[in-house]
């Protein structure tokens, strides 16, 4: 099973929360994923609505975790606290792919979304060598997560208006991209320097 | 004043009988540049593009001067959590650019699909940077520009940046000048 894992930012106090690594999940992790699925706060921006049970919880991830393209769980310390996807499109879409992220509310703030951000963003161009552009869409309400793309060093593009249906709402988005060609790519050379 | 000369530009669905004059716009090259439709090369491929594709589409409209095909509006809704947004494409005749017909029917189109597709509350288009007759169409119907989308999308063999516009039920559509 692959694992990446960051290197701590020198510039930072090596501190709890720098140890992130993303893996795939499996049904034994249901009760790490339970935590974050049952969470009013998490669910707020995501398409899904909060999780009341396991059997739900165990279901998300037979059905629709373990199947998808690109599914990995953020961990901390070794431990799913979160999870980021990137979902491909075909044909004429295929050189762009969008990449979502939640995270358990108690780790926000901590700069862990971003390094998970920042991991895939070192690690997808290079697994789907077609990949030109990675987007991002985020609610114009979410300011947390626009700061985490912001920091990752993609740019945003505009507001588009009435884009999506979220929960029965439409609702503007921000849209943000990364390409294979932006220049911020420092985070590959500390990946696999010795 | 007297009657006016100025043609009568309609929309209605297509016929199989519109294929020769189909062939004058969507077998032209130049037209087609920008659309993801290949280029037609006989009449026959015609009727069974517009017997296959064009009339069983759920929103594709001839656009006619006095009745007879001169271009497109096609208005692709998306599913799901997307269907409250769709995608507008149109194209004329290169003979017949530069005279505001484009935009005569891109407005049609937008004051009836919001009734035709009542779960539409967002149009959408994306046009190449170097499109700028078709970025001037949109603009003088009313949507508005909200951004540069980079590498979004192949269309021939090149990856190109896309402006994105949009339309929503509650924006108005200008009045003709």
């Amino acid at each position: 099973m692959e694992k990446i894992q960051a290197k701590p930012d020198k510039k930072e106090i090596d501190g709890d929360y720098s140890n992130v690594s993303l893996r795939p999940l499996d049904p034994s992790d249901v009760d790490d994923v339970m935590v974050w699925v049952t969470d009013d706060k998490v669910s707020k921006y995501c398409s899904w609505d909060t999780y009341t049970s396991k059997d739900e919880a165990m279901n998300l991830i037979v059905d629709v975790i373990v199947p998808h393209p690109w599914f990995r769980a953020i961990c901390l310390k070794g431990r799913p606290i979160g999870a980021i996807l990137v979902k491909p499109n075909k044909g004429n879409e295929s050189c762009r792919a969008e990449v979502g992220y939640h995270l358990a509310s108690k780790y926000w703030g901590k700069g862990i979304a971003t390094r998970a951000v920042k991991l895939v963003a070192s690690t997808i161009f290079i697994e789907w060598p077609h990949l030109e552009r990675l987007e991002a869409l985020v609610d114009v309400d979410n300011m947390g997560s626009q700061r985490v793309l912001e920091k990752v060093g993609f740019k945003k593009e505009g507001v588009l208006r009435k884009y999506y249906l979220l929960k029965r709402r439409p609702i503007d988005m921000v849209m943000f991209s990364l390409l294979s060609s932006d220049p911020q790519f420092e985070i590959s050379n500390e990946l696999y320097r010795a | 004043m007297s009657g006016s000369s100025s043609p009568s530009i309609t929309l209605r669905p297509f016929r199989l009988a519109d294929a020769p004059d189909m062939m004058l716009w969507a077998g032209d090259d130049q037209v087609t540049r920008t659309l993801r439709w290949k280029t037609l090369t006989s009449i026959e491929e015609a009727v069974t593009f517009i017997e296959e594709v064009c009339i069983p589409h759920p929103w594709r409209r001839s656009i006619c001067i006095d009745g007879r095909s001169i271009g497109f509006v096609s208005i692709f809704q998306g599913s799901g959590e997307d269907r409250c947004k769709a995608d507008i494409g149109y194209a004329i005749a290169a003979k017949y650019w530069g005279q505001g017909i484009t935009t005569k029917a891109v407005k049609i189109a937008v004051s009836n699909v919001f009734i035709d597709l009542p779960d539409v509350v967002r149009l959408q288009a994306f046009v190449y940077m170097d499109n700028l007759a078709s970025q001037k169409v949109l603009e003088k119907s009313g949507f508005m520009k909200e951004g540069l989308l980079r590498k979004y999308s192949y269309i021939k063999g090149n990856i190109k940046d896309s402006l994105v516009y949009s339309f929503l039920s509650t924006d108005a559509i200008p009045a003709n000048s």
